[in-house]
């Protein structure tokens, strides 16, 4: 059915009800509804051959815009059955609202969200493992089965996988959640699979007869798996990580290397084995400096010398981290994500970057970077770590 | 409902078996759902409890976010007794909607009320004081069932576990808002109804607070 309005007519009022909807024939209609979360009002006009009122109409709701006219205008009136028989007709409209609406509820439920102060920075993988943890503890085992079959589906190659499958088998040879094995990354004691790795780690089992990095033939795998992901990944951290180094006037590293007491000629194994001797003491100060002039004496494009200096690059990154220097370790653990992150030291550093930003109050990015630990590989005591702090930083929200 | 000939069925149909889940949390979706027959419970674990949102019948669709988007499930899909349904992988969406335009008009439907009833809830969350919060809930369930005369009493199937849930609070403190509202005789609490008097009345302080909301 045509209606024709006199300019400035109201076709319809926010909060009428009405069954029409309406197809702009001629003329021009501005909607004008207000912002439920800002109480902003907003103006839009239709345009020609385009519908309106459709969302209240269809949901049986009331309007939640005032449709008003501008000149002489002439629209189309459809009542919903009308509408039906139209569409039924013509399935490409219906694709076109579709889209339409569904952006408009991701926006609202991310909204939502935002206001429940639930996290979009959940990570999918971690938590789909939970699920299936959750239902094997108050053994509803039919859908723990499930949760663990599907996590080993999406994520085959992880420990988790393995896991999963572990509690598939004691679901099925009649165990329970008290005789199982613990639950990986709510405490310390990290399953046996893991590669045992700690920032202390005395096993500095290199030597100048190593090849330099990437190292072993696993190893090497899994780096080059970081240069396609995870570099490019790392730049678009970068930025943030400018921001956290340059919104403040701390001077950066502002260490005096002052006479660091060192036999000339020492080789350069030696100094850096006597670093690490100091930063397994926990002697922070000294182990800086030291790492520091390796970090000054060592050629990064010397193969023989490269290994030493990320190790170097990376330790004294540690050392300015347990120093509270966080504008120091920033520095150093950026440069490692810049500079070498196809070497094996990569996770370490984004794990400490991670930590420098917890320590810092930014949670949010220190979720970004702790997510982005979770998923690299090879899996290792970091990787928990990360997963540790997760679970703290979702914990404390 | 849909009217579909069995032939479909067998191309898209898939059942399931009670407490059977059809598709968990955080699992990555690319399929959406029809009932034909039984009941699907929605459900989330929250705080290490898993709580239902949502009850569905025949006729009703479920997983649809995944037509449109690449995200993992935001629920858990859980059979409640023998449960049948057509399955739509989002690659055949649009063979689909070729084929059954009647589908399409439904999904059109249920988009649109559920865009309307997140921001309904959304009008909610933004209320700052709890009392109104949970006032404003008892509207909104009210508003949901037409049947109701707004002249006289209602009786709203809901209890404080669901209103806590819709107000996005604690269930202890939603209780204390119901309780004080029953002792100042604005309602009566049941187990599992709360009895409204004046809704009327619910409605007016609403409106005056969103009125002054942003001014």
């Amino acid at each position: 059915m045509t209606r024709a309005y006199k300019p400035g007519s109201i076709i319809y009022f926010e909060n009428d009800k009405s069954e029409y909807i309406y197809i702009l024939k001629s003329g021009r209609v501005i909607l004008t509804y207000t912002k439920i979360d800002t109480g902003e009002e907003l103006k839009e006009e239709v345009r020609q051959g385009e519908f309106f009122g459709v969302k209240s109409a269809l949901g049986k709701y009331p309007r939640e815009e005032t449709a008003q006219t501008i000149g002489e205008t002439v629209v189309l009136a459809l009542s919903l059955s009308d509408f039906e028989k139209m569409i039924l007709k013509n399935v490409n409209v219906v694709r076109k609202m579709l889209r339409v609406f569904s952006n408009q509820l991701r926006r609202l439920n991310r909204t939502v969200r935002t206001v429940l102060g639930d996290s979009d920075n959940v990570n999918p993988q971690l938590e789909l493992f939970r699920i299936g943890e959750h239902y094997f503890k108050i053994g509803d085992f039919t859908k723990a089965i499930y949760a663990f079959k599907k996590y080993m589906e999406y994520y085959p190659d992880t420990d988790y996988a393995k896991l999963a499958m572990d509690r598939i088998r004691t679901i099925n040879s009649g165990g329970t959640a008290a005789d199982s094995m613990p639950v990986p990354g709510q405490k310390k004691s990290a399953p046996d699979s893991f590669d045992s790795f700690s920032m202390d780690d005395s096993d500095g089992g290199f030597s100048f007869d190593d090849s330099p990095p990437p190292a072993s033939g696993q190893k090497g795998s899994s780096s080059s798996g970081f240069s396609a992901g995870e570099t490019g990944s790392s730049s678009e951290f970068s930025s943030e990580i400018d921001d956290f180094l340059s919104d403040s006037d701390d001077d950066l590293g502002d260490f005096s290397l002052d006479e660091p007491a060192k036999p000339k000629g020492s080789s350069l194994q030696d100094v850096y084995n006597r670093a690490e001797a100091s930063l397994e003491m926990n002697n922070y100060g000294a182990a800086l400096e030291i790492f520091r002039e390796v970090i000054t004496r060592a050629s990064p494009s010397k193969p023989n010398e490269k290994r030493l200096f990320i190790d170097s690059y990376y330790n004294a990154g540690v050392c300015s981290f347990e120093l509270k220097d966080l504008k120091g370790a920033m520095n150093y653990f950026a440069e490692i994500t810049r500079s070498y992150s196809d070497t094996d030291k990569l996770k370490g550093a984004m794990f400490y970057i991670g930590r420098i930003f917890e320590m810092a109050g930014q949670g949010e990015k220190a979720l970004a970077y702790y997510n982005k630990v979770m998923n690299m590989r090879p899996r290792d005591s970091i990787n928990s770590k990360a997963m540790d702090r997760i679970q703290a930083l979702q914990k404390n929200r | 409902m849909l009217e579909l000939d069995e032939k479909f069925f067998g191309r898209f149909g898939a059942e399931y078996s009670p407490n059977q889940i059809i598709f968990c949390e955080y699992e990555p979706g690319y399929e959406f759902y029809f009932i034909q027959k039984g009941r699907v419970r929605i459900a989330r674990i929250i705080n290490d409890r898993e709580k239902t949102i949502d009850v569905l019948m025949p006729g009703d669709v479920f997983g649809e976010m995944a037509i449109l988007e690449e995200q993992p499930r935001s629920a858990t899909a859980i059979a409640m007794e023998h449960v049948r349904v057509l399955k739509f992988h989002r690659d055949n969406f649009d063979a689909l909607l070729q084929g059954n335009p009647q589908l399409a008009y439904k999904l059109l439907l249920i988009f649109s009320k559920r865009i309307y009833d997140a921001k309904r809830r959304l009008m909610i969350l933004l209320l700052e004081e709890p009392s109104l919060k949970v006032m404003d809930v008892l509207i909104m369930l009210a508003e949901q069932n037409p049947q109701y005369d707004f002249e006289s009493e209602i009786s709203l199937n809901s209890n404080s576990q669901q209103i806590a849930s819709w107000a996005g609070m604690a269930e202890a403190d939603a209780q204390k808002e119901l309780t004080h509202l029953t002792r100042v005789g604005k309602i009566d609490l049941y187990e599992d109804r709360v009895v409204v008097k004046n809704i009327r009345d619910f409605q007016r302080v609403i409106a005056s607070k969103r009125k002054h909301m942003f001014s």
